[in-house]
């Protein structure tokens, strides 16, 4: 977000220094209106869009709508694509002195961010910052809007935190004629206990267990194999989304009662703090708060253990685990594009698909990174690279 | 009969006192002087209308009288001074009783739902305080406030058995042994920590006192309202010591070199008169402690459990659950409907209690000036 309005600012500034006489005023209306001023110096890249025109490539504007959920993962995708930076930021893409994007290994590139993934699919590199070869813009309304919006045609990308299905009341058949779902995250909770129940070998817990301790029929570790200790149950503020969802998923209804809740934290980060300073704690928190101190365990919900490792079997990563929901990119398929996905999506899409991706866009939002069987099975819904 | 006929002659000769004054004012001023102050003031009037009917064209008069204003400030400065320095005492008022109405009746709802049966009779509101039991989302739904207020008490119990003593024998010392210097010095001093932020305190209590004294005494997690006492108590501590030497020094020094002339020690004269002397303005600081106690919120909110229910027993302070203030900050967020309108409720509360110790403290002042006359 902040690359994109450093590279409107840059613009504008640029046009300051042209029509020197331009006022205060006028500057500072350049600065608010950064998404005219992309475009329009996307549009002055004239000389990259009349190459690739040859070529028969669609360089137009890519726009997503829908859900405040997938919003953050999928608007910070778009304004780090279209500040396009150079491998030498490091903060953003690529690596310098002081720092190196997450997942940087496995990209090794010397392009620019956005040059990199669209040349991935045969689009001209234009090796200017905040120039790429087509610029993405990603609007925020409901889910159930973001799925009219693509099934429509008035957007390239649909943003959707509820299958589809549910939103426009297709069967899954209809579904899937119509539409290609890309998922590129899941929203949901893992269990975490703090770092002493853990290392006293309480990594597993059954869905039951879970249930117990949050009603108050199991008080102490040792019930569940571990130490003696009184359980510090941490729960989330009542009637919160979080708070909702869990009692839903874990306790059997939206209005379960919670008689074993010793605490309840509003935030990710209270909850992490709490849990890494007492013994004896469990809690359910996003992801990307886990630390040595704040383990996820596995949870054997019927028999199907999953696992909190990315590469296992059946993970707490995956959409079967009953705490989470996947975070859907829905694009449409037409009689241009019989595969669903044309080039620019897939290469956007693609982006969100890498570790750089996963861990920039997803899990610093807070969301839970797909595990790697799921990226794989994406990969395979996105058009050929070039 | 002839007493009322009396009192009416004597109403009605105010009114036409009254009414004589007004002709008075409205003679001597000048026409265009009162055309603008009545502008000043119709328009204000209407900018209030407007605002309560939530017009968009509240704009318009409130235009009208920034601009009255502005030309009676140039042109009849000494009359417009007095018409807008009362119509802001009158707006302070009409805001204060404003927020005060909305507040009690955004927890109209709640108390309609609480009501409970004795006798025959309904009592609205009643089972807020006569169960303990708090539950916005399993059924049964219930708001009690016994919880909380059971919690505002145990903190600020705590906080003022740190605060009260502490305090005054700080200002004790500061007032009557220090010499002038070292109060010169402390007691600026004192007042400045008055205004560290409470986040401040409560972050150090969350991520410290805490979890340390959760390991301590062994409790089962961490939130303690014997610890968030002290914490608080410790925020009260720079009010109570500077409003109590205030009252200490204000002590006449004939009253004290009286005593010391008939061969009293200086501690004795301490006990024996300045404290006494004194007592009513050393009460009043505690009450402003205790205050103050009530009403802290962040310090409470981040340090306390956040789930409303009971200690068991009901003097164990080694657990902390919630508190009037913090059942506010940590559910504003995600409440709606009924759960928000028992906010309002706490909100209620507290209003009320501490209306009750500002009109206690006020009350203490007011004997203290009637007790030792002019020179206090």
């Amino acid at each position: 977000m902040s690359d994109g309005t450093t590279s409107g600012t840059d613009v504008s500034r640029r046009k300051f220094l042209v029509s020197s006489s331009a006022i205060g005023a006028a500057g500072l209306a350049g600065c608010t209106s950064d998404g005219g001023s992309n475009e329009a110096s996307g549009g002055g890249g004239g000389s990259s869009d009349g190459e690739s025109s040859d070529d028969g490539m669609n360089t137009e504007l890519l726009t997503a709508e829908g859900s405040s959920t997938v919003y953050p993962i999928s608007n910070k995708g778009a304004s780090y694509w279209n500040a396009n930076a150079p491998p030498s930021d490091g903060e953003y893409w690529g690596s310098n002195d002081e720092s190196t994007v997450p997942g940087w290994s496995e990209l090794q590139t010397d392009k620019n961010l956005a040059d990199y993934f669209a040349g991935l699919y045969g689009f001209e590199e234009t090796g200017q910052r905040s120039d790429p070869a087509y610029n993405a813009t990603v609007s925020l309304s409901h889910s159930g809007t973001g799925c009219k919006a693509v099934r429509d045609g008035l957007v390239d990308i649909g943003n959707s935190s509820g299958p589809i299905t549910a939103e426009l009341g297709l069967s899954d058949s209809e579904a899937e004629e119509q539409f290609v779902d890309h998922v590129v995250g899941r929203d949901g909770q893992p269990v975490v206990v703090s770092s002493d129940i853990y290392d006293a070998g309480v990594t597993q817990l059954t869905g039951e267990q879970v249930r117990q301790i949050y009603q108050d029929e199991i008080t102490n570790w040792s019930e569940v194999g571990g130490p003696d200790q009184e359980i510090f149950v941490i729960g989330r503020a009542e009637g919160s989304g979080t708070d909702t969802s869990f009692r839903l998923n874990m306790l059997g209804g939206a209005d379960a009662p919670m008689p074993g809740v010793n605490s309840r934290f509003g935030q990710n980060q209270q909850v992490a703090e709490a849990v890494a300073n007492n013994d004896g704690a469990i809690a359910y928190m996003a992801l990307a708060f886990v630390s040595d101190s704040v383990q996820p365990i596995a949870i054997d919900f019927e028999g199907t253990v999953f696992e909190p490792d990315k590469d296992a079997e059946n993970t707490i990563f995956d959409s079967a685990y009953p705490l989470n929901r996947d975070l859907h990119m829905y694009t449409k398929i037409t009689e241009d594009t019989p595969s669903g996905t044309d080039l620019r999506e897939g290469a956007f899409l693609n982006m969100f698909l890498t570790d750089f991706g996963q861990i920039v866009f997803v899990e610093q939002n807070n969301y839970i990174p797909l595990p790697t069987k799921d990226i794989e099975a994406e990969a395979e819904k996105l058009p050929e690279q070039a | 009969m002839a007493r009322t006929s009396n009192e009416a002659t004597a109403e009605t000769g105010a009114l036409a006192r009254r009414r004589r004054q007004l002709r008075d004012f409205v003679d001597e001023t000048e026409p265009a002087a009162l055309v603008t102050v009545g502008v000043t003031v119709i328009s204000l009037l209407a900018s209030v209308a407007g605002f309560l009917a939530v017009s968009p064209l509240t704009i318009v008069p409130f235009g009208v009288f920034l601009t009255s204003a502005g030309y009676g400030w140039i042109r009849y400065q000494g009359l417009t001074a007095k018409v807008l320095t009362f119509s802001m005492m009158v707006s302070t008022i009409l805001i204060l009783l404003l927020i005060t109405v909305f507040i009690f009746v955004e927890s109209i709802p709640v108390i309609q739902y609480e009501s409970t049966t004795v006798f025959g009779v309904t009592v609205p509101g009643l089972r807020l305080f006569t169960q303990t039991q708090w539950d916005a989302v399993s059924p049964p739904i219930r708001y009690s406030m016994v919880p909380m207020i059971h919690g505002t008490v145990m903190v600020t119990t705590i906080a003022t058995a740190v605060a009260a003593p502490l305090g005054i024998a700080a200002a004790l010392f500061l007032a009557e042994i220090a010499p002038p210097t070292v109060r010169e010095v402390i007691k600026p001093g004192v007042e400045i920590l008055a205004g560290i932020p409470s986040i401040v305190y409560g972050f150090i209590g969350f991520t410290i006192l805490s979890p340390w004294a959760a390991d301590q005494f062994r409790t089962t997690g961490q939130g303690s309202y014997l610890f968030v006492g002290i914490v608080v108590g410790l925020m009260a501590l720079p009010t109570v010591v500077s409003v109590a030497e205030d009252a200490l020094s204000s002590v006449p020094e004939s009253m004290k070199s009286g005593s010391l002339a008939m061969g009293t020690t200086d501690w004795q004269t301490m006990t024996s008169i300045t404290l006494p002397a004194a007592f009513s303005g050393v009460s009043a600081a505690v009450l402003l402690g205790v205050g103050r106690a009530i009403g802290e919120t962040m310090a409470a909110t981040v340090m306390l459990r956040g789930v409303p229910q009971l200690t068991k027993p009901l003097y164990n302070a080694f657990y902390g659950q919630a508190t009037l203030t913090s059942l506010i900050a940590n559910n504003y967020g995600e409440a709606d409907g009924l759960q928000m309108d028992a906010l309002f409720i706490a909100g209620v509360i507290l209003f009320i209690t501490v209306l009750f110790i500002s009109v206690g403290a006020q009350y203490i002042e007011w004997r203290m000036h009637k007790k030792l006359g002019g020179d206090i």
